[in-house]
């Protein structure tokens, strides 16, 4: 039976999505130790199926700012990812590759930017790799795009990408830690509802 | 900020009179539109996400198109006048700029802003004041003692219109 909406997914669906997620973190967290030269761990993915104003509650007050790197997904899986940072992992970041300290995010210039969107782009492309070299498939992944904003507004864009099938949103969460500090940054995949059915049937878990 | 607050949700309205205010949070490519009757002091806050509604789907705020005119309903009912009401509007910013190649994204807010105005215009309301595009999310308020709108920004001033 194929999935018409999110929150259709029984169980065993939602342990697929959260294995595959565990999978692509656990690349990405590798990815990103070998550009800073430190320790990443990650914690236990997990898969939310929520309603628009739930999920971003979920990850703080809409007005919360955020930097976040979006990546579009095309082919085997269409959807986005994103990878959303807070200011203390930002500072991590921007420590060990650019040198710079930025105390709020009026601070972040061109060039701290351009280092998030680089990283950005090396963990998802490592998430994503790693998920199509297990299933075997072809996922074309579009230029990074960097924007540093609310929190609210940054959840609008893939809220209004499937915003015509779709109430909720699905998000596979990721989290790293970075050295020994509880630094988060969160990882976002948001495949939509097609590419969802795609990966059950694919990875023979549709029919039971 | 005296009096109460109402809070409007993604694909949500709320409506109130004299007193208080209504906020809506983190306005993306979605649009909030600021409906006001000054005579009656009775004023709406709607917040959509998406400029139609091309299938059957129950929630009707979600939509430029339905959302609007369900307003509009409301507002008639609680004894709004067409010829009275103003619009305000603010959003529909275009959060990630995709460099290169064909998105699937394209610009939503752009297409809210510009199916906001035509439901408007078809209806016949007048837009007073509007602060959309750019690339920044909006926080959005109406005082219902005055129909004065606030427009919240990170970095910017705080726009009165």
């Amino acid at each position: 039976m194929a999935i018409e909406r999110f929150e259709d997914m029984n169980a065993a669906a939602l342990d697929v999505f959260r294995e595959i997620g565990s999978i692509g973190v656990g690349n990405a967290a590798t990815a990103l130790s070998q550009v800073l030269g430190v320790k990443v761990s990650m914690k236990l993915p997990r898969v939310t199926i929520e309603g628009y104003d739930e999920a971003i509650a979920g990850m703080g007050h809409p007005e919360d700012m955020v930097a976040a790197v979006l990546v579009e997904m095309g082919g085997d899986i269409k959807g986005i990812m994103l990878y959303m940072l807070k200011l203390d992992f930002i500072n991590a970041i921007l420590a060990r590759l650019v040198g710079k300290y930025i105390e709020d995010f009026s601070q972040i210039d061109e060039l701290s930017a351009s280092a998030l969107e680089e990283t950005g782009n090396i963990i998802i492309s490592s998430y994503v790799s790693a998920i199509t070299k297990l299933a075997g498939l072809e996922v074309p992944l579009s230029v990074p795009s960097i924007s540093v904003n609310m929190l609210g507004g940054i959840l609008s864009v893939p809220m209004a990408m499937f915003g015509e099938v779709s109430d909720k949103l699905m998000m596979i969460q990721g989290e790293f830690l970075i050295g020994d500090t509880q630094l988060e940054g969160d990882l976002l995949l948001l495949p939509d509802i097609e590419s969802l059915n795609f990966l059950l049937k694919k990875l023979g878990v549709a029919d039971e | 900020m005296a009096g109460k607050q109402l809070v409007v949700g993604i694909g949500d309205m709320k409506l109130g009179r004299q007193e208080g205010t209504i906020i809506t949070y983190a306005l993306g490519s979605c649009i909030g539109i600021a409906l006001y009757d000054p005579m009656i002091k009775l004023g709406a806050l709607v917040h959509i996400m998406l400029p139609e509604r091309v299938n059957s789907d129950a929630n009707i705020y979600k939509y430029a198109d339905t959302g609007l005119k369900e307003t509009f309903r409301k507002l008639y009912a609680y004894g709004a006048v067409k010829s009275r009401l103003t619009a305000k509007i603010a959003g529909g910013a275009k959060m990630f700029e995709m460099k290169g190649g064909s998105s699937a994204m394209g610009n939503i807010g752009e297409r809210n802003a510009q199916m906001v105005k035509r439901v408007l215009m078809q209806e016949g309301i007048r837009i007073v004041k509007e602060d959309t595009g750019a690339n920044y999310a909006r926080t959005m308020s109406i005082d219902l003692a005055n129909g004065t709108v606030l427009v919240k920004t990170f970095g910017r001033p705080e726009l009165r219109m």
